[in-house]
């Protein structure tokens, strides 16, 4: 190499990374949705990334100064709504941490870009990212966000009183496997509730004890049942499947083991409920560990909860559903901006950074490499939770529509669930409200 | 009163004409008139600004399929596998989109000439004509291995702006202008016709467009009937039992007692209203949760704790009312009660004399003058409750199942609350738009009900 392409070469990088100028300020800013305590590192592996990328400037003879912004929403729908609001006012933060499902909508509106506009895939620790985990960030092909983690969603069983119905440690042990062999249905879910319920293990209400709100968790039951949510990127609605996974609850209900008012009791007391054993079988995701043990204070998880797949129902297979988080990068004015936070996004993703995070808050890594992270393979959670859970998990399709359908499933479930309509009644208006509003972007059958 | 007669006069007398010359281009300064729209000036900017505005930007969104995937601002075109699927299905040029769609990138002079015009190192653009010229890739990474393997190998940003010069298909690409799309379109393949240019650039504009769908969808869907009969529902109970109802019996109870107590008394009504509506709904939802003030004081006569304002639709539409009609009473409540307070005193001591009863009084002396009040008091409340979402939205958000959706609500549901990050601002619109209209015709009929054009009319005797 001459030493005038040496020269060139060192220029453009100068020029790429920094702007024209030799002494640079930037900030970034940095958005997390759906983010508690004990997922601060989803914004503070940004501000670690930061760091790192000012002293590879330095080391290049810049001088960079990144300051970070960082922000954290506890919740999903706020969230989303102050993204798209800043969005269309032109004060887009640079990085999003937000739901895979996302970008189908952000992309078509022009509010991210494609990471792979900036980055380089062949290069660490991009090449490490689990390929399937890279396919859930993509749209159309493109890649448009990187993994920041990922996670499934089990069943769990109060091992003391799945005893106190009759089963035996090595039942319990046995569990996992049948509910993947299909052997243990959600029928036998609302058996065993039941039995709990009536011999007074459990209050009335808390035998079968589901997620509070509204969360991609239903449509594992959607799954269950051999509902399909898209094929050859069109959405599908499966009317059998969707109305017998709406009879589940109503069933549940009828049965006296999950209450007619459940959706709605607050997030804070279900927690605490879940964690000390006032209810018999639930389902939460693989980061519930993290907030059972931090800060419910469950001394013994793995003493006390037994974990699985979601069973399957009539007419589907046992499954779960993961909902990777992404960084994704907004469109801004200054190209340079956008190029450093694309760096910023990479080096956070780095198997060491992205572990603090994995395991702080319970989630799946997202790079083969950490595996050989003494603090994520040490972690008896992560690596049980990844062998059992992770295989069978499929995710929500990026798609521009599957807000609309998402929505009108859940307006749905919750008629049928409080009673409002029949479940036949639910799934007949689904079918009458996505014929308007989606047409010929879904199929029904 | 003879003050403001006096202005008036001497508006219409005219000045003197040597006056009138020298101050001619203020001359509407000096009448009452053109002062009345000078004082009046920032009251219609701000009408126009927060009233007329939202109104007229509503009723435009409302004719608009806009969501957060189309934007608010303008579209670009993209080509993306949706597009693509739009191309096939509905215009049948599935073979257009075959051969526009499937990403291919070829090392050519064409895109070669395009780097030295972006001012690319020559060293570079030489090693590339060396080494890749004629080459095809069906992947940007593919080709960008290849570029990153030249002997000079470029930093990551020169090899996204070289292999973008290579794209030789329109997969994922982004235009913002149709020219652009159909230059591109055209570059790839000459021959297309018109009717696969309109039928590309149709399919893959991502903007909003004019649509009267959203009304069509609204008027068709089960959702609408359900919320429109909850909003009047809610409404109507809210306004008859509280509203308009209690607080009558408030202000009527706080005239009959003596000052300091009714002072008293009407300062706790009133506290509803002046206590920050989180705090206030939050203080509901302690009552009734079922780990709440209820259950537990319940819970020692042996009934099982539950969630009592979501427990049935019944019990929400309990809580949603009075949550409402707390707040909503203590404003007719003073509004009535200082109505009542106009009323001469003598009246009542004629009645007393008269031997009236209480009953009598209020029958026949104070409710046929608060006519004017009752009035304001329905009108204002309706459209006040019709668009009222606050207390509802943190007390129950519609559950359970829907039950207490009221239409503010379902519009907030729609446009501004989207688990998938997709918002439907157009459909919202359309929705805000009905209730507009709701609004406005509600008014009208209320004007009409209670005879405006007497109430305003110039009074009889002068006072």
């Amino acid at each position: 190499m001459t030493k005038r392409l040496l020269t060139t070469t060192a220029a453009i990088a100068l020029v790429s990374l920094a702007g024209a100028a030799a002494a640079e300020e930037v900030t970034i800013r940095v958005w997390a949705g759906g983010s508690g305590p004990n997922d601060n590192y989803r914004v503070d592996a940004i501000e670690i990334a930061a760091d790192l990328l000012e002293r590879e400037a330095a080391i290049r003879g810049e001088d960079l100064t990144i300051n970070v912004e960082k922000k954290t929403d506890n919740t999903w729908d706020d969230f989303k709504q102050a993204v798209t609001l800043a969005a269309e006012a032109g004060n887009a933060p640079h990085i999003l941490v937000t739901g895979h499902e996302d970008i189908a909508p952000w992309a078509q509106s022009g509010l991210i870009v494609p990471v792979e506009d900036y980055l380089n895939l062949d290069a660490w620790p991009i090449n490490d990212i689990y390929d399937n985990l890279l396919e859930i960030a993509s749209f159309g092909g493109v890649l448009y966000g990187l993994p920041q983690d990922a996670e499934s969603r089990p069943f769990f069983f109060w091992k003391e009183h799945m005893k106190a119905i009759g089963y035996s440690d090595e039942d319990l042990e046995a569990l996992p496997d049948r509910v993947e062999s299909g052997e243990y249905t959600l029928d036998n879910v609302l058996e065993d509730a039941k039995k709990m319920v009536d011999q007074g293990v459990v209050e009335a209400g808390y035998g079968f004890y589901p997620r509070p709100e509204n969360g991609p968790d239903y449509w594992q039951f959607y799954t269950s049942f051999g509902g399909v949510m898209e094929e050859d990127g069109r959405l599908v609605l499966d009317k059998a499947a969707m109305q017998r996974f709406y009879q589940f609850f109503v069933d549940a209900v009828e049965a006296g083991v999950t209450r007619k008012n459940h959706i709605g009791t607050p997030n804070d007391q279900w927690y605490s409920e879940v964690a000390s054993g006032k209810a018999g079988i639930w389902h939460g995701g693989t980061w519930h560990y993290a907030r059972y043990t931090n800060q419910e204070g469950l001394k013994d998880f793995f003493g006390n909860i037994a974990f699985s797949l979601i069973p399957a129902g009539e007419g589907g297979k046992p499954n779960t559903l993961t909902h990777p988080l992404v960084y994704v990068l907004t469109d801004q004015e200054n190209d340079d901006e956008e190029a450093i936070a694309a760096e910023l996004i990479k080096i956070a993703s780095e198997p060491r950074i992205n572990t603090l995070h994995a395991v702080k808050s319970a989630h799946l890594g997202i790079t083969h490499q950490q595996s050989n992270i003494d603090l994520y393979a040490g972690d008896r959670w992560a690596r049980e939770a990844t062998e059992r859970l992770l295989p069978f998990a499929n995710a929500m399709p990026n798609n521009t529509d599957f807000g609309t359908y998402w929505n009108a499933m859940w307006g749905g479930l919750e008629a049928s669930w409080t009673g409002q309509k029949t479940p036949e009644q639910a799934v007949s208006d689904l079918e009458a409200e996505l014929t308007s509003s989606l047409g010929e972007a879904i199929v029904i059958r | 009163m003879n003050a403001s007669r006096d202005i008036a006069e001497s508006a219409r007398t005219p000045i003197g004409v040597r006056a009138a010359q020298s101050r001619l281009h203020l001359g509407w300064l000096s009448s009452s008139k053109g002062l009345g729209i000078l004082f009046l000036l920032p009251a219609v900017v701000l009408v126009v600004l927060f009233f007329l505005m939202p109104v007229a930007l509503t009723g435009v969104f409302a004719f608009t399929n806009m969501t957060t995937a189309t934007g608010i601002t303008g579209g670009a075109y993209q080509v993306s596998p949706g597009t693509l699927r739009v191309l096939t299905d509905r215009y049948g040029m599935g073979e257009l989109a075959e051969r526009l769609g499937q990403p291919t990138y070829v090392v050519d002079e064409q895109g070669l000439a395009a780097l030295e015009e972006k001012g690319i190192d020559k060293n570079i653009i030489d090693s590339l004509r060396d080494g890749l010229l004629g080459k095809t890739y069906a992947s940007r990474r593919e080709l960008e291995r290849d570029i990153r393997g030249l002997p000079d190998r470029p930093n990551t940003r020169t090899v996204k702006s070289i292999s973008e010069e290579f794209s030789r298909s329109l997969a994922n690409a982004r235009f913002s202008s149709r020219e652009s799309l159909i230059a591109a379109a055209e570059a790839i393949d000459p021959d297309l016709t018109d009717e696969e240019k309109e039928a590309l650039a149709a399919s893959t504009y991502t903007g909003w467009t004019w649509t009267t769908e959203n009304f069509r969808r609204l008027a068709s869907s089960p959702t609408t009937r359900q919320v429109l009969f909850n909003t009047l529902f809610f409404v109507a109970m809210t306004l008859v039992i509280f509203n308009t109802g209690y607080a009558m019996v408030l202000a009527i109870a706080t005239h009959y007692i003596p000052d300091r107590p009714a002072g008293i008394f009407r300062i706790i009504w009133f506290l509803p209203r002046i206590s920050p509506v989180v705090i206030y709904v939050l203080l509901w939802k302690w009552l009734a949760w079922d780990t709440g003030f209820l259950s537990a004081f319940l819970s020692n006569f042996g009934v099982r704790p539950r969630n009592w304002m979501l427990d049935t639709a019944t019990n929400a539409w309990f809580f949603v009312i009075v949550i409402n009609g707390f707040v909503g009473a203590s404003m007719g409540m003073v509004i009535f009660a200082s109505a009542i307070k106009a009323i001469p005193e003598s009246l009542f001591h004629a009645a007393s004399v008269d031997g009236a009863y209480r009953w009598q009084q209020i029958r026949h002396i104070i409710l046929p003058q608060l006519k004017w009040p009752i009035l304001f008091v329905t009108c204002y409340q309706t459209l006040s409750l019709l668009t009222s979402i606050d207390q509802t939205l943190l007390a129950t958000n519609g559950g359970p199942g829907g039950a207490t959706e009221v239409w503010s609500l379902w519009i907030y549901h729609t446009a501004l609350n989207n688990y998938a990050g997709n918002l439907q601002y157009g459909m919202g619109a359309a929705m805000a738009l009905v209730l507009v209209v709701i609004g406005i015709v509600l008014s009208l009929i209320y004007l009409r009900l209670f005879n405006y054009n007497a109430l305003v009319a110039k009074p009889r005797i002068e006072l």
